[in-house]
């Protein structure tokens, strides 16, 4: 371990910080997965989209305009089935001003397909648990590098996945959250995703997008569900 | 580095250009297009009245009917009366031969070849970064935009941008991707005249085939070569095309 590294006691610490960010990201989401169900549920068969955009709008308007939040944008994507036989639903909004993403696609026949296969639908769809996608440039929503953090809706436990809710998370607003953080584990601290892909490093030769991998013998810190951070990192 | 006398000139006449935004009502149509440009919306298809454009795109209806009537007069949307009127997209408005003609019509070779240099360039980067940041399951992405042989121009086309747009996406930089969109719809219809000739496709399928093998294996100039190979045989192919009309 190089000298510029904490004391693990200080790491456990600083690393709980950013921990903490994440899976308040992550539990702020499974709540507003199952109060959108039971809202739904509430609906009983007449869900349009005029109603689900009155449900969505609000929360999304109170985690974008979060002050120091990460949000930059959320919203929910009707599975086939909710509003009609493979009728697609897209109710998600973006910024402090509230853009309204992909407005025309709901009134596309075929919209359904921009977002069946893309894997934050697919995967909480498929799995029935929450996904976090990325970081990856984002060309539907907000063309930014971004982790899309995402949910599945069930109006019924038993019942098949009405939707999901979603949040995307800039690694720009991540990097001024997590660059402190990961300064004052050491100079090599890397926060990854599932795949050892870099999100934030306080390495100078590795930039978010780059594949790294774990120095022998350096700590691991779990961050929220599916991240970690390195306390020294290489890049590949 | 010092500036010259000119350079400096240079940036500051670059400062104080006016601005020229495009209307409101230009970017309603312009999102139109586009949307019937990517097959969002289709021929034939009802698109929504007044109040729920302007809702949907917040807008105020004002602004809505305008850009309804700048599309109508434009013969991208047509209007019926009557019970079940409303306005549709046109039957025509489909990327087609005729409108790609038009517009390779109207430009210049210097415009095409200077148009080709800077999708290059983008283009280009993207492999570079992308043949080091490539995984597994970006490979698998990658070579699922590949088409097969038999594929019509349309499906051509519209695979040959979604594959740059797939290796920018593996490279995972913002500016670059959102360049390289901006640099396909400057493009425009224009690469479906090459897609019509099956040379043209032959050389491309070879081509694509390479730039993914150079990204999967982490060769960066091998990538960037040959994604400028299949630039240039895009450029080339519309340049000998348009000599031909002179």
């Amino acid at each position: 371990m190089s000298e510029t590294t904490a004391s693990p006691g200080t790491i456990t610490l600083h690393a709980g910080e950013l921990d903490a960010a994440i899976t308040g990201i992550e539990g702020r989401l499974a709540a507003w997965a199952a109060e959108t169900g039971t809202a739904l549920a509430a609906l009983s068969a007449k869900v349009t989209g005029t109603a689900v955009d009155k449900l969505i709008r609000p929360v999304v308007e109170e985690l974008v305009r979060t002050p120091d939040g990460y949000v930059a944008g959320a919203g929910f994507l009707a599975n086939a089935g909710l509003l009609g036989p493979e009728r697609s639903y897209i109710a998600w909004w973006q910024g402090e001003e509230l853009e309204h993403v992909d407005a025309l696609a709901n009134f596309s026949p075929n919209s359904i397909s921009r977002y069946v296969k893309s894997e934050w639908f697919r995967i909480p769809v498929e799995t029935g648990q929450a996904h976090v996608t990325g970081p990856y440039v984002d060309f539907l929503c907000t063309d930014e590098y971004v982790l899309t953090f995402t949910h599945p809706v069930f109006c019924r436990p038993d019942g098949p996945v009405a939707g999901i809710v979603g949040m995307d998370v800039t690694v720009q607003r991540l990097e001024r959250g997590a660059m402190p953080v990961l300064r004052r584990i050491g100079e090599r601290a890397t926060l990854v995703n599932s795949d050892g892909r870099a999100i934030v490093s306080a390495a100078s030769d590795i930039a978010a997008g780059d594949l790294a991998a774990a120095e022998e013998g350096c700590s691991v810190y779990a961050v929220g569900r599916t991240f970690r951070i390195w306390s020294g990192a290489t890049a590949l | 580095m010092l500036l010259t006398p000119q350079g400096a000139s240079r940036s500051l006449a670059a400062v104080f250009t006016p601005i020229k935004s495009r209307g409101l009502v230009d970017e309603v149509c312009g999102r139109i297009e586009q949307a019937v440009e990517t097959g969002l919306l289709t021929s034939g298809q009802r698109l929504p009245n007044e109040t729920e454009l302007a809702a949907a795109l917040g807008v105020s209806a004002v602004t809505a009917r305008e850009a309804l009537s700048q599309l109508r007069t434009s013969g991208i949307i047509r209007t019926a009366r009557g019970r079940n009127g409303g306005s549709f997209i046109a039957d025509d408005v489909l990327p087609s031969r005729e409108r790609a003609l038009d517009q390779l019509r109207e430009l210049t070779r210097l415009q095409i070849s200077d148009l080709g240099l800077h999708y290059q360039a983008i283009a280009a980067a993207c492999a570079g970064v992308a043949a080091r940041r490539s995984d597994a399951a970006d490979m698998a992405i990658l070579r699922s935009f590949i088409p097969t042989a038999d594929a019509d121009p349309l499906h051509w086309r519209l695979a040959l941008s979604e594959f740059l747009l797939e290796v920018a996406a593996i490279a995972r930089s913002a500016r670059l991707a959102r360049e390289l969109i901006r640099l396909q719809a400057d493009l425009g219809t224009l690469t479906l005249l090459p897609c019509a000739d099956s040379g043209y496709r032959a050389t491309t399928a070879v081509l694509l085939e390479e730039v993914a093998a150079a990204v999967e294996f982490h060769q960066p100039s091998a990538a960037e070569a040959a994604v400028k190979a299949l630039v240039t045989a895009t450029t080339d192919w519309l340049l000998n095309e348009q000599s031909k009309r002179y």
